[in-house]
């Protein structure tokens, strides 16, 4: 029975134009974003590997040649990326509802329940989807403009990957969830996008000049950032020799996890909000009178 | 997991949206095999019983059942019950095809099935177009060829009509007719009963989200009598005249003519030539299905229109209509609890009951004609049996016309009691 909804659920995804609608941006910003910081990252090494400030990276006992700075730029691409199969999932109940077609969603599902727990597989599914596009995409751009020493290895690689996929599917659950809530469209872009581009940025710029950034952590963006951040200043930290401890703190916010906990932790504290809205989403739409 | 019967079962159902009741303890079974129409006026409650019935709104109180279960537990319910409802979605960029494709796939039937039922509704060459770019008659069919992906027993179809052009109408009243031959259960609604009078077998009427009436089409269809309207030369001569005759039924009309209900032209015309009366225009009418509809689901709401909404005002002292007073739905009741009429409450009463003390004069409220609509009908408030009050009331104190009223025959009396019991209905 519910293998025939998620059979229904997948139908209603490849059936419309928005998962390819949304696929484009997300392909090109995660491509762009790395083609971008790659560059940056190179262009910055390039003036700390010159001969000039051979004697300041000598005098601080460090060597750049080690540094793979293309972690950063993965990481900052990929959380950029996720915003929009956070969208996609979004709009998965929100569309419905204002389309009206949950009312045949429900008419034909055995109660609400297997209705919505098909959603949320389809819905998983399409987050690694769009994942494994952005994770492709940000490998490509990095390698393209980023110096092969400044390249993460296979196992790097992979963890990257690994995480970037995770975030890609918390994503598009936290968005399924506060579009099940809101119940529109409309409000749950601008409410995504906003909190998350701009808003918690917000709050996170007052966090950090408060001398408490272990809160970031704590936040929707701030955890899910330290999913990627965290792995990213790992993994550079577990191969850039000697850094010095001021240069951690630096390392960790360029990398996007300023506060933020270990990968692991960072992800539970997002799969916690993620089930937060979800459930909250899943409640409302459970009782909800449908007229 | 359900018993299979198509009977659909409606108990108590209430919905209370807020302060607004929208459904009121509402009840009636409807019986595989025939179609049945649920009638009522817009917002007196179809739309969220029948999405009651369908778990789409949880009620407030009372169950909907379908084959002896809710919703809910029917295991696959497209199997069981297929639904058409007003403003059912479809994406607008979704293909007819691929959207009754994503409903095959949820119910578990073949996708050769959405071309089934494509060709069925008469959308075979539009299968490929998206539903966004259909009119409103197409969309009602992909709606009803949704409802039909799985084969289902029952039928439940929310104003069908709307949109369909007539060959359309046509074509869903044949399309409805034998499904029910076929031993299934169709329930559909609409707040027109010329639309559907053709189409159904029995009714279900209901007005500010209570029963009126259910049951047959026909047993409504008797309930008409048809009356004669006739100019006399001499009225009183004429009345008096009928009632030595033993006819009571008879009524004034604002036109000067009288109204004498259940006989025929011819007794009236000999009754007046007997008693030397001379007449001038004779007619036989019989009153229509519409109007009694009317009457039933009358008095919805008090400031919306000039017609079935005036016993709610004050009488307007003018009196020159001279308001039948019969023209109530109580008339209606009491013949039909002696049938199948199983409304619990007797609403119509109730509503009526806080009103009454407070309303000594406007006895008269029921009816005051369309503009156009110049005949009262008679045919019913002078049948005595109806004329009495419920068991439980008081008697009723006389009736007081409005100011200018004119006093009608006085076989017309009786009939001004019901009235204000009707006041509320």
């Amino acid at each position: 029975m519910l293998g025939n909804l998620i059979k229904a659920e997948f139908r209603k995804t490849t059936t419309t134009g928005l998962w390819w609608g949304l696929m484009i941006p997300t392909v090109l910003i995660a491509l762009g974003w790395a083609l971008g910081t790659g560059y940056l990252g190179k262009s910055i090494m390039d003036t700390i590997g010159s001969s000039d400030a051979e004697q300041l990276t000598d005098l601080l006992g460090i060597d750049p040649a080690q540094w793979k700075v293309s972690l950063f730029g993965m990481a900052r691409s990929i959380n950029i990326a996720t915003i929009f199969p956070m969208i996609f999932g979004g709009l998965a109940i929100s569309n419905e509802i204002s389309r009206k077609t949950i009312t045949t969603t429900f008419l034909t599902a055995p109660n609400r329940v297997s209705a919505l727990s098909a959603k949320l597989i389809v819905y998983v599914a399409w987050g690694a989807i769009y994942g494994l596009a952005i994770v492709a995409s940000v490998s490509i751009g990095i390698a393209f403009t980023s110096d092969a020493s400044a390249l993460p290895d296979a196992a790097g690689w992979l963890a990257m990957a690994g995480v970037g996929v995770l975030a890609s599917v918390l994503m598009t659950m936290f968005g399924v969830g506060v579009g099940a809530l809101t119940g529109s469209p409309i409000g749950t872009t601008v409410v995504l996008v906003l909190y998350m581009l701009i808003l918690e940025n917000g709050i996170q710029l007052v966090i950090g000049t408060q001398g408490i950034p272990e809160l970031i952590g704590f936040l929707p963006n701030g955890s899910v950032n330290g999913l990627t951040g965290s792995v990213a200043s790992s993994l550079f930290l577990s191969t850039a020799g000697v850094v010095p401890d001021d240069l951690e703190a630096v390392l960790r916010a360029v990398s996007g996890a300023l506060g933020a906990f270990e990968w692991w932790l960072s992800g539970l504290i997002f799969l916690l909000w993620t089930a937060l809205v979800f459930l909250g989403g899943w409640a409302v739409t459970q009782r909800k009178d449908i007229t | 997991m359900h018993d299979g019967s198509g009977r659909i079962v409606v108990q108590n159902l209430t919905k209370q949206f807020g302060p607004v009741a929208a459904v009121q303890n509402l009840s009636f079974t409807v019986e595989p095999g025939s179609v049945t129409g649920f009638l009522g006026p817009n917002g007196a409650g179809k739309t969220t019983t029948l999405r009651m019935l369908l778990g789409l709104v949880t009620p407030t109180a009372g169950v909907g059942l379908i084959n002896g279960r809710p919703f809910h537990q029917l295991g696959n319910p497209g199997r069981v019950v297929g639904a058409v409802l007003e403003a059912q979605g479809f994406h607008p960029k979704r293909s007819a095809r691929n959207h009754l494709r994503v409903y095959a796939a949820a119910i578990g039937v073949p996708d050769s099935r959405a071309d089934q039922v494509l060709q069925l509704v008469g959308l075979g060459a539009a299968g490929d177009r998206n539903a966004g770019g259909f009119s409103l008659g197409m969309k009602q069919r992909l709606a009803l060829a949704t409802a039909l992906l799985g084969d289902p027993q029952v039928l439940v179809l929310d104003e069908p009509a709307n949109g369909l052009d007539p060959e359309g109408i046509a074509w869903l009243r044949t399309f409805l007719q034998s499904y029910a031959r076929s031993g299934r259960t169709v329930l559909i609604s609409s707040h027109l009963l010329a639309e559907v009078e053709q189409t159904v077998d029995q009714v279900v009427i209901i007005s500010r989200g209570q029963t009126m009436y259910f049951g047959p089409l026909d047993n409504l269809r008797e309930q008409q009598r048809s009356r004669v309207l006739v100019q006399p030369s001499d009225a009183a001569a004429l009345v008096a005249a009928l009632h030595e005759d033993g006819i009571t039924a008879i009524e004034q009309l604002p036109d000067g003519r009288i109204a004498v209900a259940g006989v025929e032209a011819r007794q009236v015309a000999d009754t007046a030539l007997k008693a030397g009366v001379s007449i001038y225009g004779i007619q036989e009418e019989k009153a229509d299905l519409e109007r009694l509809f009317f009457q039933l689901t009358s008095g919805q709401y008090a400031a919306a229109g000039p017609n079935q909404y005036a016993q709610q005002q004050p009488p307007q002292g003018s009196g020159y209509y001279a308001p039948p007073p019969g023209y109530q739905q109580q008339q209606f009741q009491q013949p039909y609890q002696q049938q199948q009429y199983q409304q619990p409450q007797q609403p119509g009463y109730q509503a009526a009951a806080p009103g009454y003390p407070p309303q000594p004069g406007p006895q008269v409220p029921g009816y005051q004609p369309q503009p156009g609509h110049q005949e009262p009908p008679a045919g019913y408030q002078a049948q005595p049996a109806q004329q009495e009050p419920p068991p439980g009331y008081p008697p009723q104190p006389g009736p007081q016309p409005a100011p200018g009223h004119q006093d009608p025959p006085s076989g017309y009396q009786p009939g001004q009691g019901q009235s204000g019991l009707g006041g509320g209905a």
